[in-house]
């Protein structure tokens, strides 16, 4: 009697086995180098080819994350999201979530920092900048200012820029002993920055505090945290990227892509994307995403010619990168 | 509240008011509800019709200060509060970030003016301080919002406008209830009125003055209350005069027997008889008049038993013809007495269900009356049966009763001629017990007469069917 049925009881197990876990995602070929955008309008990932120029596949997400780093192994990636109590991680090659890290809500921005050994998470909520090894492990937790956004990594001075969105502060955080070192006085509603190391100065852009618009990027000493030169990049100049001595500035009030020398002197200026917020260097190509258009611009990053334009999900509001091994 | 209460008029005023009162309110609210809202609509259509008329100025990329100039120069013209952001910040651009800044369109709106739509707004606004009307309509550049055209009116200039149909409305309110609550005061007065007069009428009646008649002629509930009130009251005063009749009868027909024996003994204890044979006669008479005041009684008795529906029969089957010739024996001697001729002619026949010393009762009054009222001539009896009833027919040639008195002779006491005493030993209710009896037996009793020639009793009897 029992023989009759066993085939049916194993099909009725495998369905109620696999309701209990995850949705499967589209896996993501190891091979491939992609940016991947997170969309917050309408909770996906889109995975855009860099060689192909294309888009390559999308996620539908079930919890609205803002924000994700991709770990050193290349295959896991970390999805965070201020109003989610973990961050999760998925694999790329599976397409399925592997693992959770107990963050607990305010989570905005992540960084892998730069020795790949751990992982900076900035908590809105504790008002803390936290760290974790690639394992998941809290490692420590250092005091902020009120509503820590951006951070920016020093490799040679092996610091930690902590901007404030609201509280005119900048702290420095010393990666090694991992404390607050220095604290220095910034403009209203900073976000976005550059540091160039080699002179020592901390570019520093932002949306304006009220009504005001931010028009100009602030220059300030990285050591001593003095307000050098303001240099005009209207408006709301939010995102910083250097490549062979020119520095890329995304103004998303304006929708307005400057390159800039490091000397502060304008080389070029191409309007783009309908209000953007993110940009990344890849494959040579500079990659532009309008949160308002819902696309990311690939340009050429010589003449800022625009190149292709590839529709991704709505509201890219960050964009991670994985290249090929070099 | 209870002096609110305490009235029918009170209360029916109460319902009235209270109908009127709440019928101006809701319709106040609604026609209020209706007016805003027709006008709302159509001055937010007018608000969208001319924003997007303005937005046709706008040619794409960023805006144009002469667009602004434009804008402006329309604005101070205009009634309509019209003014043109670019500001990113005020577009909601860095939302995302959460900024700490009341941005004038919110997150959802910024979307839907993405997509091209205009926004309409209705209600308090934070940014202007109170309640608007207004109207967003995108300036788009293929996907860039690169601003937005805000028109708004202050609700406060709406209610302005509504505010003179409110007065209007309040006005004509005013008259309304006013005319309308004393219409209903008089309505309310008209309605209740009859019912005091009832009262009124009431107390009147139980006070023992019958002689009340309400004029009221409304053919509605209370009309017919009326009616019936009157009815009632005029039936209360027959009743009155008929008990007050019938007082005077009993006392004047039992003064002459005792007037006749206290008269009479008064002779005998005063010696004032000479002769054993005067005081034997006085004695006799005395003996008579007691007679007839037994009588009168024991009439009065019955008459008063059959009245209080107490009355028992004691029904049983008679043979009908045998009832009444034995009753007719005793009636013999004195039909000889008299000279008179007896006749009868009885079916044999006929058996009844009733009570039998009742009907022989009935027999022997209408024979007494007969014998009564017949110096000459015959008394004949007849018994037939017609289908379910047997009729008995007792027909004399007496004096007859003249037609006006025929409705009445079944009456108490009641004479044909008013002087006549009873020297003829009649009690005056021998027609009115057998009438009650005869009806207790389900039949009829119907007189029938003509002056000088004489007086026809017919009794209906419903016959016992015998299977």
């Amino acid at each position: 009697m029992f023989k009759k049925y066993w085939f049916f009881g194993l099909i009725l197990i495998t369905i109620l086995l696999s309701s209990c876990t995850e949705k499967r995602q589209p896996s993501i070929p190891e091979d491939i180098s992609f940016a991947a955008t997170v969309n917050i309008k309408d909770m996906t990932v889109s995975f855009v080819d860099l060689k192909k120029m294309a888009l390559a596949e999308e996620w539908k997400m079930e919890k609205p994350y803002t924000g994700a780093l991709i770990l050193p192994d290349r295959d896991a990636i970390l999805f965070y999201g201020n109003q989610l109590e973990t961050a999760d991680l998925y694999s790329l090659k599976e397409g399925k979530k592997i693992g959770s890290w107990e963050t607990g809500t305010g989570i905005v921005n992540g960084k892998l920092l730069a020795d790949k050994t751990g992982v900076a998470l900035v908590d809105q909520d504790l008002n803390k900048i936290r760290f974790f090894n690639i394992e998941g492990k809290e490692l420590k937790q250092i005091e902020a200012e009120s509503n820590p956004l951006t951070i920016l990594e020093s490799r040679k001075a092996k610091k930690l820029f902590v901007l404030s969105f609201n509280h005119e502060k900048l702290a420095v955080i010393d990666l090694q002993t991992k404390e607050k070192t220095d604290e220095f006085i910034t403009h209203p509603s900073a976000a976005g920055a550059w540091l160039n190391e080699e002179s020592n100065e901390l570019w520093i852009g932002g949306h304006g505090e009220g009504i005001e618009i931010e028009q100009d990027i602030h220059v300030y000493d990285s050591e001593t945290g003095d307000l050098k030169k303001t240099i005009p990049a209207p408006s709301m100049p939010i995102n910083f990227l250097e490549k062979d001595n020119h520095v890329y500035v995304l103004s998303h009030g304006s929708n307005m892509l400057y390159k800039i020398k490091e000397s502060g002197e304008l080389a070029a200026s191409v309007s783009i994307a309908a209000n953007p917020f993110e940009m990344a260097f890849a494959e040579g190509k500079l990659l532009v995403a309008g949160y308002d258009s819902n696309d990311v611009h690939i340009l050429d990053p010589e003449n800022l010619k625009s190149l292709k334009t590839i529709k991704v999900g709505e509201g890219p509001f960050k964009m991670v990168l994985r290249e090929r091994m070099k | 509240m209870r002096f609110l209460t305490n009235s029918l008029a009170k209360k029916m005023w109460l319902t009235v008011t209270a109908a009127i009162l709440i019928t101006i309110l809701y319709s106040y609210f609604l026609s209020y509800l209706f007016y805003e809202k027709i006008y709302v609509e159509n001055v937010e259509e007018s608000l969208l019709a001319e924003g997007e008329r303005l937005a046709l100025e706008y040619q794409g990329g960023p805006l144009a200060d002469d667009l602004r100039e434009k804008i402006d120069w329309y604005n101070s013209k205009s009634e309509t509060e019209i003014f043109i952001v670019s500001n990113p910040r005020e577009l909601s651009a860095c939302l995302p970030f959460e900024i700490d800044y009341q941005t004038l369109i919110g997150k959802e709106e910024r979307e839907e003016l993405l997509k091209g739509n205009a926004v309409q707004k209705l209600g308090y606004e934070e940014r202007f301080d109170r309640k608007i009307m207004g109207v967003i309509i995108p300036l788009l550049d293929e996907n860039r919002l690169q601003g937005i055209i805000y028109l708004y009116l202050p609700l406060a200039k709406i209610s302005e406008i509504t505010q003179g149909f409110a007065y209007l409305w309040f006005i004509a309110a005013m008259i309304f209830t006013v005319v309308s609550i004393v219409l209903g005061t008089m309505l309310v007065k008209k309605l209740t009125k009859p019912l005091l007069d009832m009262k009124d009428a009431a107390e009147h009646v139980s006070q023992g003055h019958y002689d009340v008649h309400l004029a009221i002629d409304s053919k509605d509930e209370i009309g017919q209350l009326a009616h019936a009130f009157n009815h009632m009251s005029s039936s209360i005063q027959k009743e009155d005069e008929r008990k007050r009749d019938f007082l005077a009868n009993v006392s004047h027909e039992l003064r002459t027997p005792i007037s006749y024996v206290k008269g009479y003994s008064d002779a005998l204890m005063s010696d004032m008889v000479q002769s054993d044979e005067e005081r034997n006669n006085y004695l006799r008479l005395i003996h008579r008049e007691a007679g007839r005041m037994e009588r009168l009684v024991g009439d009065l008795l019955d008459l008063s038993k059959l009245e209080s529906n107490e009355y028992k029969l004691e029904k049983m089957p008679l043979p009908l013809a045998q009832l009444i010739e034995d009753a007719l024996e005793k009636y013999k001697p004195f039909i000889q007495e008299k000279g008179l001729e007896l006749h009868y002619a009885l079916d044999p026949d006929i058996i009844i269900n009733g009570d039998e010393g009742r009907i022989e009762q009935v027999i022997q009054n209408i024979m007494d009356n007969s014998l009564r009222y017949t110096e000459k001539g015959e008394i004949s009896i007849r018994l037939y049966q017609i289908k379910e009833k047997c009729w008995i027919d007792i027909e004399d040639t007496g004096i007859g009763i003249p037609e006006e008195h025929l409705n009445n002779i079944k009456q108490r006491f009641y004479r044909v001629n008013k002087g006549r005493t009873r020297s003829d030993g009649g009690t005056g209710l021998g027609l009115a017990i057998s009438e009650k009896l005869v009806k207790l037996h389900q039949g009829e009793l119907i007189v029938l007469s003509e002056v000088n020639k004489g007086t026809t009793v017919r009794i209906m009897l419903p016959v016992l069917e015998m299977d």
